[in-house]
């Protein structure tokens, strides 16, 4: 299932609230934009956590995997297949 | 050269030079003889009030030929005086001569008689401070928040500025001279009080009607100024005036801009109305005077960023890195200089701290002004302004200047203004905020601007938060974005179009 859509809203809604879902592009870089800095990147993480129900490992904890709302979904995805393997 | 001190000249220019125009004010002409006139009715008014030797005197007065006369007889009757912005509201004003211990508050009336009061006193300064020995002016910094710090000068220190302004600007007898500037500014100092040591003529501008083209235009043009010192604005007045009039004023010599930033569009176009003129851009402030001057060749068009220049020669310039470590040739840092025309420390001893600061550079030590401007220096020696220190913040350790950021997102064309703040956060030190406001059509959102920012900025400098609005930022009384009034107190952002 695509989570791009989820993943859009969570970061408006978090980060940005004057703006609107659709205008937020799937590989805006939310770092170099300055959206989502070190701090928010633990909410991101958090967020993922209990809406995903995914556990996130600390050592992957690098801001690369969460640069754009696609690399967040690409996470989600890989990290739910690992689990499901399990 | 002039050897003798600025008090004991007059008696000399009185007499030798007793034709010669000291003054035009209103369109009346007043000689070194006729001030001397004057001068003389304000010393028996002043020997009449047994003013206490051993302490100040407060002068309240706008600009005038009476005013002049006053203070050219405190000079030499050798009393300290202290001179204030009459634009000040009048609890201000009596805080400031309590401070400074004055027996008496004089105004000068026309005829020559003194108005006089006394002002409370406070206890906080006891005549005479220990540090500054023979004070004769003393003028207040125009500190936008606050009481005006008051800045006692030796009249060694106005002798050695007053004597190379003169050399420099080629004040000699018979040039005039305008003076722009409110009687209380320190760039009286050279507009009126070096014009008058080496008798010169000073042009008074009417504070009344400063802000009027024509008539500024009219004063220069009907009485030959060849010096004209001056905040930009004047510049911008001159050049709207001259070009509805078609009028240019080949008679000027020397433009010198000072006390803010001059802008491109003014520079572009002064040429064009002072044909024969040297342009010079002057840095300094009330503590020190005269810093740094930059002499401006504006014959291909401005400089993209209008330098402070070098030194003036006896000056210390110092440039020191965040670490207080100095920067040796080309970089950046805060600028701090030692003049010898500057102040022993403000009245108030206490007012010091971190605003003086002992520097040896291997010739022993010697108090420098902190300037709170961060400068750079070019591999030639020439020395720009790149921002306030006041403006640095630390974000995650690393120093950002706010004002750098303000202009990348100025740089947008739907920003009308903006105003960025480091908002205190308790994991990251401090985050920065932006308040932005957009045009009313404008479809401008945060995204929108931090794909702007971050063509522009590094990832440091990039706001944390963006909240945008309509509505004109807080101002202070001044007409400043009022910082302090400006936070991440409202969580998001308006909704935009």
């Amino acid at each position: 299932m695509d989570n791009t859509q989820k993943i859009k809203q969570f970061i408006v809604d978090e980060f940005m609230p004057d703006v609107a879902v659709d205008e937020l592009d799937s590989d805006f870089d939310l770092l170099t934009g300055g959206v989502v800095d070190s701090l928010g990147l633990l909410q991101v993480v958090a967020w993922l956590e209990t809406e995903f129900d995914v556990a996130v490992d600390e050592s992957e904890l690098g801001p690369e995997s969460f640069r754009t709302v696609a690399a967040i979904n690409d996470y989600i995805e890989n990290a739910k297949g690992s689990t499901a393997n399990a | 050269m002039i050897t003798a001190s600025l008090p004991d000249r007059f008696s000399d220019l009185f007499a030798t030079q007793s034709d010669v125009a000291a003054l035009v004010w209103q369109g009346e002409r007043l000689s070194y003889g006729e001030l001397g006139e004057l001068v003389a009715r304000f010393d028996r008014a002043l020997s009449g009030l047994d003013l206490p030797s051993d302490r100040p005197v407060g002068i309240r007065a706008k600009k005038s030929p009476q005013a002049i006369a006053l203070i050219i007889s405190c000079l030499r009757a050798g009393h300290a005086f202290l001179l204030p912005s009459v634009e000040l509201a009048p609890e201000t004003l009596d805080q400031l001569f309590a401070q400074a211990d004055v027996s008496l508050v004089v105004s000068p009336q026309e005829s020559g008689a003194l108005a006089s009061y006394e002002p409370p006193r406070s206890g906080e300064v006891h005549w005479p401070p220990p540090a500054p020995e023979d004070v004769s002016f003393m003028l207040t910094t125009s500190g936008s928040t606050g009481l005006p710090k008051i800045v006692p000068l030796e009249t060694q220190a106005i002798d050695r500025f007053t004597d190379w302004a003169a050399g420099q600007f080629e004040i000699t007898p018979g040039k005039a001279v305008l003076n722009y500037a409110p009687l209380n500014f320190d760039l009286c100092l050279l507009d009126i009080w070096c014009t008058l040591k080496h008798g010169a003529t000073v042009v008074l501008v009417d504070q009344d009607r400063a802000t009027n083209g024509a008539y500024l235009a009219d004063l220069i043009a009907g009485n030959g100024v060849a010096v004209v010192q001056a905040v930009p604005m004047l510049f911008r007045l001159l050049i709207d005036e001259a070009k509805a009039g078609g009028r240019t004023f080949p008679e000027v010599e020397f433009a010198m801009t000072t006390g803010d930033k001059i802008p491109s569009t003014t520079l572009k176009e002064l040429p064009g109305i002072l044909p024969n003129a040297r342009f010079f851009n002057i840095y300094g402030c009330t503590e020190t005077n005269d810093s740094l001057v930059a002499e401006l060749d504006l014959s291909d068009g401005p400089p993209a960023n209008v330098p402070i220049g070098q030194p003036i020669p006896g000056v210390i310039a110092r440039i020191e890195d965040a670490d207080g470590n100095p920067v040796e040739g080309e970089g950046q840092g805060e600028l701090i200089v030692w003049t010898p025309f500057q102040t022993k420390g403000y009245l108030k001893a206490e007012l010091n701290e971190g605003k003086l600061v002992s520097v040896d550079e291997g010739d022993g030590p010697r108090p420098y002004f902190r300037t709170g401007d961060i400068v750079q220096r070019a591999p030639d020696g020439t020395i720009s302004i790149i921002g306030r220190a006041d403006f640095y913040v630390k974000v995650r350790g690393v120093r950002v200047s706010t004002q750098v950021v303000e202009q990348a997102i100025q740089e947008h064309p739907d920003v009308i203004e903006c105003a960025v703040v480091a908002a205190p956060d308790p994991l990251a030190g401090a985050r920065l905020h932006a308040c932005v406001r957009k045009g009313p059509d404008s479809k401008l959102n945060s995204l929108v601007l931090r794909k702007h920012c971050s063509e522009r900025l590094a990832r440091t400098e990039m706001p944390s938060t963006v909240e945008i609005v309509t509505a004109p930022l807080p101002k202070t009384s001044t007409g400043k974005v009022d910082r302090n009034r400006i936070g991440p107190h409202q969580k998001g952002a308006e909704a935009s179009g």
